[in-house]
């Protein structure tokens, strides 16, 4: 006679995460506010460490949004990274307005952080109005902070991605560069998508902040090798008014700075791409594949 | 370089993009379903959309003409022809897609054409598609919406003296936060002016007051910088 044995319940093996950034949503914000900050006055910097302090601009951004986001706005995720790349925008015009005060041309623009820090007054005045009973009642806990910090994000990241794309502060040389060439829609979408497309696509019942951070870096990368492909074209020909006048190439420390961006960008997105997809299947309880689709017999 | 008509239109604009954002038949994701009236996507979209094809067209309108009514409407028709023909898909895809009828689900009669709306509405959802009123609520959201979004443009182009490249971002910048706002005071779904929800209005117009007063004196600031002039 045949005993069969009984089943072994196999102990579920507990897959710690791969990835961890030892830093809380406050920490995070200091330290990426800080660093940015520093990154955005020296614009005569590599503009790889400028796509690093890019990378931490975008992870202030996410956490932001989705501390905001976690409660439920009614209107869905994208509409706060939207708001947030719509102050950044205004107040990158200010900053770099403002840019010609007190600096060094071509080395340092201190002046451009008055726009972040006007920024975060007119985010925190919006959010205090969108929060109070008596005005839009929103009743969503620290709201005030959260789109203050949006907004100071939001002005870092563009103003950063300025400053790779054109290597200074200037306001004529950042019009030149990026308003008249049309450069700064593709930023202010990519800039929204890097806000945005994180926590709105791990958002669920199951969602952490690990997982989302990943992706958050993922698209700081591919919006990193997009800047770096836009200053290889801008460093080869010499725009004037949107038409090609000449292809020589006119600098190539703006060429080789592209093309380090390039890789680097690249890299990011390929490294933190296949970590997030590691970590999405070793979270899961059983990943199965399906086959291909099978027809009724 | 005109400080004062700059801050008048920015608010202005400011405003109008408010209004314009409550008339729109915002369907969010029930409306993805059929189970909702309206367009199947959130406020920022819809309003995004029509505020950038009004942009175009007041921006292709700014290069002949010097007349502040002239670019604002070229941008109100423009952003008011983009809504229509998705209001008119949207229909056409609910009607003959998954043959359901559009049917207001806020209201018994139709407060246009008199036209009965309950007996057609499937039991347990909030009406479908775009009816009559909430497609006429959406025209005049879309006009208004766009007037306001080429009223910025005409004032950061001419008043601080922008190159068209920043106007059109800026504009569009201080645009989407009075958008935004507006689609926050409405939390999600809305008709149209029929809707209940549309006695929210001045809530959103307060706070869409200050948000872009403070932004017309930022560019304000920055053009009084950048191009300099008298104040």
């Amino acid at each position: 006679m045949t005993v069969t044995p009984a089943v072994v319940e196999e102990e579920p093996t507990k897959k710690g995460l791969s990835f961890k950034l030892p830093l809380d949503e406050t920490e995070m914000g200091l330290v990426a506010g800080i660093v940015a900050a520093i990154v955005v006055v020296f614009t005569g910097l590599p503009a790889v460490i400028k796509g690093i302090a890019l990378i931490l601009a975008f992870l202030w951004g996410m956490d932001s949004v989705r501390k905001t986001s976690k409660y439920g706005l009614g209107t869905g995720v994208p509409s706060i990274g939207v708001l947030a790349t719509g102050f950044g925008v205004v107040g990158a015009l200010v900053g770099l307005a403002l840019a010609k005060y007190g600096g060094i041309d071509g080395v340092a623009y201190p002046a451009v952080l008055i726009g972040v820090i006007l920024m975060g007054v007119i985010g925190l005045v919006s959010g205090i109005l969108s929060n109070n009973e008596k005005v839009i009642a929103m009743k969503i806990p620290r709201l005030e902070r959260a789109m203050m910090e949006l907004g100071m994000a939001g002005t870092l990241i563009i103003l950063l991605e300025c400053s790779i794309v054109t290597g200074s502060l200037n306001f004529d040389a950042v019009v030149n560069q990026v308003m008249n060439t049309g450069l700064i829609a593709f930023m202010f979408i990519f800039t929204c998508f890097g806000l945005l497309h994180p926590y709105n696509a791990c958002l669920g019942p199951d969602e952490n902040r690990e997982r989302t951070r990943m992706v958050a870096v993922e698209i700081a990368g591919l919006i990193c090798a997009f800047l770096g492909f836009a200053m290889i074209i801008l460093s080869s020909f010499s725009w004037e008014l949107g038409s090609i006048v000449s292809v020589t190439i006119s600098s190539p420390w703006k060429l080789w700075n592209g093309v380090s961006l390039l890789i680097f960008g690249v890299a990011v997105w390929a490294y933190f791409f296949r970590m997030f997809i590691k970590a999405c299947m070793d979270e899961a309880y059983e990943t199965v594949g399906t086959g291909m689709i099978k027809t009724i017999e | 370089m005109e400080p004062i008509l700059i801050i008048l239109w920015v608010v202005v604009g400011g405003l109008l993009a408010s209004l314009g954002a409550h008339l729109l038949p915002v369907g969010g994701a029930p409306a993805a379903m059929g189970t909702a009236t309206g367009i199947a996507t959130g406020t920022v979209q819809i309003m995004l959309g029509a505020a950038m094809t009004g942009l175009f067209t007041a921006a292709s309108a700014a290069t002949f003409t010097d007349s502040l009514l002239l670019v604002a409407l070229s941008g109100a028709i423009g952003a008011t022809v983009m809504i229509c023909v998705v209001m008119l898909m949207a229909n056409i895809l609910y009607t003959f897609g998954c043959g359901i009828v559009p049917v207001s689900g806020r209201v018994d009669v139709d407060p246009l054409t008199k036209e009965p709306q309950a007996p057609y509405k499937t039991p347990q959802t909030d009406g479908h598609g775009v009816p009559n009123c909430v497609y006429v609520s959406g025209m005049l959201g879309g006009f208004v919406g766009g007037f306001g979004g080429a009223l910025m443009y005409f004032a950061l182009l001419n008043y601080a003296d922008f190159t068209a490249g920043t106007a059109a971002i800026g504009s569009l910048s201080i645009f989407v936060p009075n958008a935004i706002i507006a689609a926050y005071n409405i939390r999600g779904t809305i008709e149209g002016f029929h809707d209940p929800k549309f006695k929210r209005l001045p809530f959103a117009m307060v706070t869409s007051l200050v948000v872009s007063l403070l932004c017309g004196i930022l560019v304000v600031i920055a053009s009084y910088l950048t191009v300099g002039g008298t104040m």
